[in-house]
């Protein structure tokens, strides 16, 4: 199945798209003259698992949308966010961050107001899914989350970074702690930067419920048995992406990641393959 | 998605790719990716008054020259020529002009695989004499502000300074001069100027410093840099 946005990756790939750091990483220095901002726009490809432990992959055009201002203000992705530390070891601030929809098709909807971008570039309709697990289980409609964030570098090129987000689920009352170590900005030669990232989640009953529970109602829609998902470790991931500036304003930024699900999560009946890869890569433009 | 596809998309991007990164014929550097090390320093509250910043284009290949090497800041209006010193230094303009067109940053030629690095060194005094007590509160300003950035080298302590001159200076050395009168010439060794520099044939004197005695250097003839050491 092809898609022209899916925010998941959109949002890993965006990331990558910061030429010598990652997401919400701005320091909160501020390294730039008062009234500038650093922004990359770009277009490019994903291919991921269609939802989280589907076994189907999708490809998606991949927008690069990632925005930092003089005065601590950022947008990563489906993240928006504002630095508040003035340490350059550590960085910490609100965060807002856009939980994507998931549907019988899969993840992926609106992207921050743009619309109803999800359409199908190759027309596929929900019947030929022929073991869909998601088909007859409740829409998990788009929701704007918020919480905070806090990074810690151990030196200038690793660093210990979390996020706590509230508000996913249909009852908006999922939350998902996120706990990372990255190595930034390995230098292989002057226009190549590789960037290491693992780290793993947390989500606690509801958001796992919200996710990965099959209720009896859902159970009864889909065929798929009743599944209780229980707080707890949610998934450990591993990811490498590459930047390669071309010049000052174009680069060329690709990402590989790999994610399994653990815990309650790995063992709902939702899941069909514990390990997912996405794979991404877009022409980015830095205004 | 198809391997083939993943293949024939990442052959086209690159193609791309290849085609955009022949627009210099030197090589270049983001100026704004320079501006953002840079700034850091400028930003820095702590004290400096001892301390020079300055950004360094470094040869990854130690047979790599820099002689002549030419930095051009290159904006649409106007072109700015940053001197390169032997060390591959030049004082870093800060200008927000630059930073919102984006500029480029011009190599005159290529020079292999090579690293944009902020050096703080210590400032040079105009008469070469440099007392002990200044250098030993130099270095801890330096000390100071690689803390500010790196949490990392909270252990570490001031341990010298290195004196590092030109390849072809006239006069390498060092003197040291003590309270009771005595005078004597500090080895001479070839090294690097700064950690992770891949030449190592620069002329450096090395001072550790040691106990309280009140002692002067004094240089003959001006050094490139004044580096500060961490033990």
């Amino acid at each position: 199945m092809t898609k022209l946005f899916a925010p998941a990756a959109f949002a890993a790939l965006v990331c990558a798209a910061v030429s010598s750091a990652a997401c919400a990483q701005t320091p909160a220095t501020n390294p730039m003259p008062d009234g500038s901002r650093d922004m990359y726009v770009g277009l490019g490809l994903a291919s991921g698992a269609r939802y989280q432990g589907a076994a189907d992959t999708e490809r998606s055009a991949l927008p690069v949308l990632q925005v930092q201002l003089s005065n601590g203000l950022f947008v990563s992705g489906m993240r928006a966010g504002v630095h508040l530390g003035r340490s350059p070891q550590v960085e910490f601030g609100p965060l807002l961050e856009w939980q994507a929809r998931r549907d019988a098709a899969g993840e992926g909807d609106e992207l921050g107001g743009v619309g109803d971008m999800r359409f199908s570039l190759v027309a596929m309709p929900l019947a030929a899914y022929s073991d869909n697990r998601l088909a007859g289980m409740p829409v998990i409609h788009g929701r704007l989350q918020g919480g905070g964030f806090l990074n810690y570098y151990l030196t200038p090129d690793w660093r210990l970074t979390s996020s706590l987000l509230y508000g996913a689920g249909n009852a908006r009352d999922g939350m998902k702690l996120e706990l990372g170590v990255q190595r930034l900005a390995l230098a292989l030669g002057p226009h190549h930067r590789l960037a290491v990232d693992a780290g793993v989640s947390f989500g606690n009953r509801r958001y796992n419920s919200a996710f990965f529970g099959v209720g009896e109602d859902d159970s009864l829609l889909s065929g798929l048995p009743v599944f209780d998902a229980g707080g707890g470790l949610k998934d450990a991931r591993i990811g490498v992406r590459w930047n390669w500036a071309w010049s000052p304003s174009w680069m060329l930024t690709s990402s590989v990641q790999a994610t399994r699900l653990l815990g309650s999560a790995r063992l709902s009946p939702l899941v069909e393959r514990p390990t997912n890869l996405t794979v991404s890569t877009a022409i980015a433009y830095r205004f | 998605m198809p391997l083939a596809s993943k293949i024939t998309a990442c052959c086209t991007l690159s193609l791309v790719a290849l085609s955009a990164g022949s627009a210099y014929a030197g090589d270049w550097v983001s100026y704004r990716d320079a501006y953002r090390a840079m700034v850091v320093f400028e930003k820095y509250g702590g004290p400096k008054n001892f301390l020079q910043s300055q950004l360094q284009v470094a040869p990854q290949d130690r047979g790599a020259s820099i002689e002549g090497l030419q930095l051009t800041l290159a904006g649409k209006t106007n072109q700015v020529n940053l001197p390169l010193d032997p060390l591959g230094r030049t004082p870093f303009p800060l200008l927000k002009g630059a930073y919102d067109e984006n500029v480029a940053l011009l190599l005159s030629r290529k020079i292999g695989s090579f690293a944009i690095r902020p050096r703080i060194s210590i400032a040079l005094q105009p008469d070469g004499v440099y007392e002990d007590g200044e250098l030993r509160a130099a270095c801890e300003q330096a000390l100071g502000f690689a803390r500010y950035g790196d949490g990392s080298l909270r252990s570490r302590q001031c341990g010298g300074v290195r004196f590092v001159f030109a390849k072809r200076a006239l006069d390498v050395g060092v003197r040291l001069h003590r309270a009771d009168g005595s005078d004597a010439a500090l080895p001479v060794a070839s090294g690097t100027a700064f950690p992770g520099d891949a030449d190592d044939s620069f002329p450096t004197v090395l001072y550790r410093f040691a106990g309280n005695e009140r002692v002067q250097l004094v240089t003959a003839y001006p050094p490139l840099a004044i580096v500060p050491l961490f033990d």
